[in-house]
Parts: structure tokens; sequence; C-alpha cells
């Protein structure tokens, strides 16, 4: 954790099921990128995933929990509890998988918050990979991505309106007949 | 045969007038033979013959079933001995389009287009679940049934269709083809 | 760069770096060439045989030479990540082939894994060597598939039916496995669906004993072949920076002289228990990428009969864990048990629970780094699941191989990046 001290617009590093996670301010995201790659030695960009939370927690998760360590059923006073997950800064999270081919090799995921039609600067000029997996995020989730060279739809029709990965995106598809259903 | 005078009386010359003895000549035997090797049937069963024996697809594998396609052609499915093993690349030469896989609204225009380039009779097979119904994937990507682009004369279930399930649809259009049954654009439009 | 220094060896492929400007991906015309107004734009695709499924690139010819690509991809979205979040867990599994359906266990693994390491449970060691040895065969007919229809584009038609005879031989034993040749389903969060089979390693042990020379053949075909040779050595140059810098992984990587090979570095399943090689050549050319798929293909053999060693002694322990939050009970205990019926019902009528988190699980696809991003809020679905990809970061190379690619080329590149599209566009 101290390691990551120097992260350029550090708002906290969390350690959880053997990961790290470094959130950023979006402001100071290429900065943070470029000085992971530069000073720490992540040269390889895995993935960037973006992730809409609207409506995070709002189906409240009662009942055991499902862990090899979790809660047994036969032990009295066990009835289930309702466990609402904590709520999310904003509504778009972007993770920035990173990792650093060496000896040691480590994994870092790179993450920051974005409201709905805030956008982040690309990270192209720090990873050229980045270029199709911004498009990808722009395409099924609506996050624009600033001084990206060639912002365009890559998955869908060019004509195609509305981000289909997003939470308020029906599924789409057709009612399956005689299955009860409208 | 029946004639008012014998033959010799009409006055012909025939080699078997002056030739009383003279046994049935080598054509005369094969004329006896052909009917064991000539076969009488009528131009349109004719033509279905020919064109199921050598009905060449397009390739046109698209996801998870292209491979079981591919597998098809390979030595243990052999669809040669059907005639179908030159999978053409230009749908101007083919005459069966196999849709194997799933087709996304983005590829319905493609798939229409290579539809509408082939020639007359052409003939389709929805291959797999996604092809003839969506599949698994009743979403807003992917057509629900090819049959809404192009209509299709025999549906492949499976998911994906063993070979062995491809070489019966296959068979089985051979057959409707030499029964006489019209390819599918003669009887029905593309399903609403 | 410093951190690659340690896992690179050799001279430099090039110098400097070959990547397009502004966009990465996108090989442009130059300016002096398009005023003489002798540019061909070509459009190949969706629909061609040598494109390895439906995707489409736009080409500027100058003659014979590429001097213009842009790739169009999207002809087979199939908007899987949207309809997992829709299922359960369990039956969100069936999902994970069939994004790269020629290596369809090592997706179904990715995605089971990345729920294992959210739920943080124990998977016994017999199905963590059943699934190395159903992933190392997979990485065999993954490379199998590769080799036959490469080579058939390129116009060694012979060596597809080859490949493909040796490819029968491994659907069969997954079909004696798991029922299926192809998306078997046969990986369960937990460990696997059902025991194997008794007479599963009997026949694994014979395709074992034949595959080494079925690939003797095929580098009897291709490999000191003059036309093969002069089709693909020095065709579509990578260097080390540059496969780095675009994301590379797999045989592509290790094509340009990067030894790394997440089996190695980051093992995961039992690969950290079997000895193995992982090859690496130094040229970055087409060349290189096909030796690394025939020595991978030999070493995949050598892990497999290790694991069937170990497994051959595993008869009778179980093949999944003993979590009944996760894990169906065995049938005889729902005669008896109570708890095993609660357990059973909730189960399968709301799917068990994984608590909150968000992991990426990274594994060695026949592709390259094939990872799984799933991220759980407490409930019986997921939130968000996305894969990475090997095949969409690899076609972001296209731009970068084709410098100095004539037409012909073109096809050895894009065969030699080893793409499966429904991986591209999920």
């Amino acid at each position: 954790m101290n390691e990551f001290d120097g992260v350029p617009g550090l708002v906290e590093v969390v350690e959880r099921h053997r990961e790290t996670t470094i959130v950023v301010e979006p402001e100071r995201l290429t900065d943070a990128a470029r000085y992971l790659r530069d000073e720490e030695g992540f040269d390889f960009l895995s993935d960037i995933t973006a992730v809409d939370y609207l409506g995070w927690g709002e189906a409240g998760v009662s009942g055991y929990i499902g862990t090899a360590g979790g809660r047994d059923l036969n032990a009295p006073m066990t009835q289930g509890y309702q466990v609402v997950p904590l709520a999310k800064p904003q509504r778009f999270a972007v993770n920035y998988h990173l990792l650093s081919i060496s000896e040691r090799p480590r994994r870092v995921r790179l993450q920051t918050w974005l409201a709905d039609g805030q956008s982040v600067l690309t990270v192209i000029p720090v990873w050229p990979t980045a270029d199709w997996h911004e498009r990808e995020a722009f395409d099924l989730m609506g996050i624009t991505f600033a001084e990206h060279p060639n912002l365009e739809r890559i998955l869908l029709d060019d004509d195609w309106e509305g981000h289909p990965l997003r939470k308020d995106y029906p599924i789409g598809g057709e009612p399956v007949r005689f299955s009860g259903e409208a | 045969m029946a004639l008012e005078k014998p033959l010799r009386e009409h006055g012909l010359k025939s080699e078997r007038l002056l030739w009383p003895t003279k046994g049935p000549s080598r054509f005369e035997n094969e004329v006896d033979d052909l009917e064991q090797k000539v076969g009488l049937t009528t131009l349109a069963k004719a033509v279905a013959w020919a064109q199921t024996n050598s009905m060449w697809p397009d390739t046109f594998g698209l996801a998870c079933c292209a491979i079981e396609m591919m597998s098809i052609v390979s030595s243990r499915y052999d669809i040669a001995r059907f005639g179908m093993e030159p999978f053409r690349g230009s749908p101007r030469q083919a005459d069966l389009l196999i849709v194997s896989g799933r087709v996304s609204h983005k590829m319905a225009a493609p798939l229409r287009q290579i539809y509408d380039q082939m020639l007359e009779p052409k003939w389709v097979i929805a291959m797999g679940a996604c092809a003839s119904s969506g599949g698994m994937f009743n979403n807003y990507a992917i057509v629900q049934s090819v049959d809404k682009i192009v209509p299709v004369d025999i549906y492949v279930p499976g998911c994906p269709p063993r070979p062995e399930q491809l070489v019966e649809g296959i068979v089985r259009l051979h057959e409707a083809v030499k029964a006489g049954v019209p390819p599918a654009y003669e009887i029905r439009s593309v399903a609403s | 760069m410093t951190a690659t220094a340690s896992r690179t060896t050799g001279s430099p492929i090039y110098e400097g770096t070959r990547i397009p400007s502004p966009i990465p991906t996108v090989l442009r015309t130059p300016p002096e060439l398009e005023a003489t107004g002798d540019i061909l734009t070509v459009n190949f695709g969706p629909n061609h045989p040598s494109t390895h499924g439906v995707l489409r690139l736009v080409v500027d010819l100058y003659g014979e030479d590429v001097t213009g690509l842009a790739a169009v991809i999207g002809y087979l979205h199939t908007g899987f990540e949207k309809n997992m979040e829709q299922k359960t867990w369990w039956k969100a599994i069936p999902y994970a082939p069939r994004i790269d359906y020629v290596s369809f266990q090592n997706n179904e693994y990715v995605f089971v894994g990345a729920v294992e390491k959210l739920l943080e449970i124990d998977v016994p060691p017999k199905a963590v060597w059943m699934r190395t040895l159903l992933a190392e065969l997979n990485r065999i007919h993954s490379h199998l598939v590769w080799i036959g229809t490469s080579a058939l584009e390129l116009g060694a038609i012979s060596m597809f039916w080859y490949a493909f005879r040796e490819r029968e031989q491994i659907l069969d034993l997954f079909e004696l496995v798991a029922g299926y040749r192809m998306h078997t389903r046969y990986f369960q969060v937990g460990g696997l669906a059902e025991d194997v089979p008794r007479g599963f390693y009997p026949e694994a042990r014979k395709f074992c004993a034949w595959m080494p020379k079925a690939v003797d053949d095929y580098e009897t075909l291709l490999t000191r072949n003059k036309i093969w040779l002069e089709r693909t050595e020095g065709v579509g140059l990578l260097s080390r920076e540059d496969a780095i810098a675009l994301g590379q992984s797999g045989p592509v990587l290790r094509g340009s002289g990067v030894d790394w090979d997440l089996r190695k570095a980051e093992p995961y399943l039992a690969y950290h228990q079997v000895d193995f090689r992982v090859p690496v050549f130094q040229t970055g050319d087409v060349y290189a990428r096909y030796l690394v798929h025939m020595a991978e293909m030999r070493e995949s053999v050598r892990i497999v009969e290790q694991c069937l060693d170990r497994l051959e002694r595993m008869e009778g322990e179980p093949w999944i864990a003993d979590d009944r939050k996760v894990v169906l009970p065995p049938r005889e205990e729902l005669h008896t048990s109570m708890e095993s019926l609660i357990h059973h019902f909730k189960i399968v009528t709301e799917g068990f629970r994984v608590p909150e988190g968000e992991v990426y699980f990274p594994i060695e696809s026949p592709r390259g780094e094939l990872g799984c991003y799933l991220c759980s809020d407490g409930g019986p679905r997921p939130w968000r699941v996305k894969f990475r990809a090997p095949s969409f970061v690899a076609l972001q190379a296209t731009a970068t191989a084709m410098t100095d690619a004539l037409i012909a080329d073109m096809i050895a590149i894009v065969g030699s990046l080893d793409t499966v599209m429904g991986e591209v566009d999920r």
C-alpha cells in the first residue's frame, strides 16, 4: 500500500480478494497512468472496464451469504440479515487493469469514478492499446474519452441509439411464445 | 407383328431375309439390355437429381456452428460424398447458404446482400439454435431467427448441432428437392 | 523499458516504433501516394473465406502494397455481458464458452474461476487436475483449428484435413467426459459437474501417445517447406516494445521474444505442479508465431500426460467442493436431510449468492491473456461481467504489423494473430 502513495490524484487504495485497487480522481487520471507506467513499471494495459452502478443496493440482499466461511443455516440465531451494499461515489466506474511484465509480475486496478456525462482523458498516449477498449466503453456504456482520436461506435451499428450496457437500457429481444409472459 | 404377307414378299432385302439362320446382332443384343441401362424420367426429376448431387455451399460461417460446419468438410463426416465439399467464396457460384451462427443486427444487412447475390435456385439452411430462433440470446443484439431476413428451407437445431445432425439436415433437403418441393423463396416470404 | 528487460533476449526486431498515429489501430495512406490517384480501396469481408469469421477490413492498395488499413468489427456482437447480468450465476455459465468458441473450456474456466475467487471457495484436487487436463486438451484443439485454417488460407490445403483428424480425436475425448463435443458446460462453480467417467484415462493415454507423431506430420509438411517459409518469414513484424504497448499476449508476444506466459508467471490450476517449457522465438514474424503454436502443442501433450499420472491415482475422490451453500448436495441426501432439501431448493430456484466485490481473473488461453472481470452486489445474479478477450486486442495490432505488407501477406498476418471473432465482438 505504501508503494502507491506517490500516485497523482490518489483518493484511496483498496485491497480485497488479493487484488489492489488504486482509486484516483478523474482529472488526474492520465498523470496517474503515466506515473504507474514510468515509475512503477506497469507497461501493460490488460483491459478497460466500465461499470454502471445505477440501482446499486436497491434490491436488498437478504438471507445467507454463500461463502465457505459463511453463515450456517443450522446454527441458532442466524436467520439471515439484510445486507445492503454501501453506496458508490458516482454512477460510473472506469477500471484500468494494469500488469507489469517483469520477473516479479504485479497487477493493479486503476479506478476512477465518473458521473453521467462526465468525460475522462484518453490514455492512448500512455498505452496505445487503449484505443479499442475506450471505444467499446463509449459504445456500450456511453462514457466519453476526451481527445480520443477516433471515438466512434465499434461493436454496434453506427446509427444505433443508446448505450446497451447501461442499467436503464432494456435487454431487448422478443417475448417467448407459450412462456406465460406477455 | 401383324402383317398380311411375310416380309420376303414385300420386296425387302434385309440381311435377315437373305440369311435366315443369322442370330441377333450385337446391336440388337444391346437394345435388349438397354432397358436396364436407360432410365426414363421427367426433366424436373433429372434436374433435381443434378441439383442435389452438387449443391455447393457458400462460406457463411459466423460463430460456433461454423466450427462444426468445418468439421463436416473434414475426413470423418466427409460431405464430399454428397458433392458438397467446395465451399464457394463467391455467392454467385453457390447454391446453398448454411447460416451457421448467431446473426447480429449489424450482420443482417450483409446476410441479405449475400442471399440476394446468389442465383436461383438457392436454398437456405438455418444451422443451430441461434439461426433458427435466436438461441439463448434473446436480447437487443441478435436477430431472433434468420427467417426474418431470408426464407429458410431447413432448420437444424442444436447448440452447436453435431456434424451428423447437419448432414441429416442436408440429406433431408436433398430429399425434399428430389421430391419436388420448391425452394423456400417460392412458397413463403420472410417471417414478420 | 526496464520492466520488460528481464524477460526479453536477443536483438530488437526493428528500431523505434511502427505504431501508426494519430490512431494506433488505423494505417493511413501517406498523402504523397494518395495524390497519385492510384489508390484502390477494397473491402474485405465480413463474409470472406479467409478472415476467420466476420471481420471487415477496409484496405487501401497501391498496386499490391497495402498502404492503408482499418478494421471494422462488431458483426458478431451478441450482448453476452448484458445477457449474463440477467441470469443467475449458474445459468450464466453456458454463455461463457460461446464467446471464444474454439477454446471453450478455457472460457468456461475463466468465468467459473472468477466466481470461485469471489466466493473464496476451495476446489478439490481432483477437479483442479481434471480442469488442467481439459484446458490443455482445449489448447491443442484450438491450435489445431488454427493451423488447419491458417494453412488452408495460405494454400496448404491438405493441412486442414490432417489437423481436423486429430481434432476429431480430441472432441471424442470431450464427448466421453462431458457428453458433448463442444461447449461442454462441464465446469461448475466449486469443481466439475460430474465425476470423470471410467473409460476416459485409457483413451486419453492413447491420444497422448499418438499426438506427438501427428505434430511431427504437420512439421514435416510445413516447417521446412520452401513455400511456407517464403510466405511467412519476415512477414508481419512486431517488435517487443510495440507488442507490449499494444497489449499483445500469448503466442504473438512469445513470437516477438518476450518470455511471458501466465501459466508460469501467475500460475493457476495445477500449472505450478507440472513440468513444461514455454516456447519463445525472437524473430517476431508470422513464422515465429507458427513455431510457437507447434511447440505449444507438444508441451500441452506433456502436461496432459502428467495430469493423467495424477488423476489415475485419484479414483473415488470428490470432484466438487463440499459447500452446500453453493454446490448441490448429493441426491441420496435429499431423502434424509431437511437442510439438504432446503439448500437444493434455494440453489435451484433463487441461485446461490456471491459476496459483494469485484475481481479480475486472468488465465492463459490459447490466444493470450483471457480475463474475466466480475462485479457482484451480493445477490444471485452478476452485476457486471466483462471478458478481456485476447483476440480483441490482437486485432488492434494488424495496422502495426501490416507495415510494408503485400496483399497476400495480409492474409498471413491476420491469420497469425489467431483471432476468433466471437470473443472480439462478444
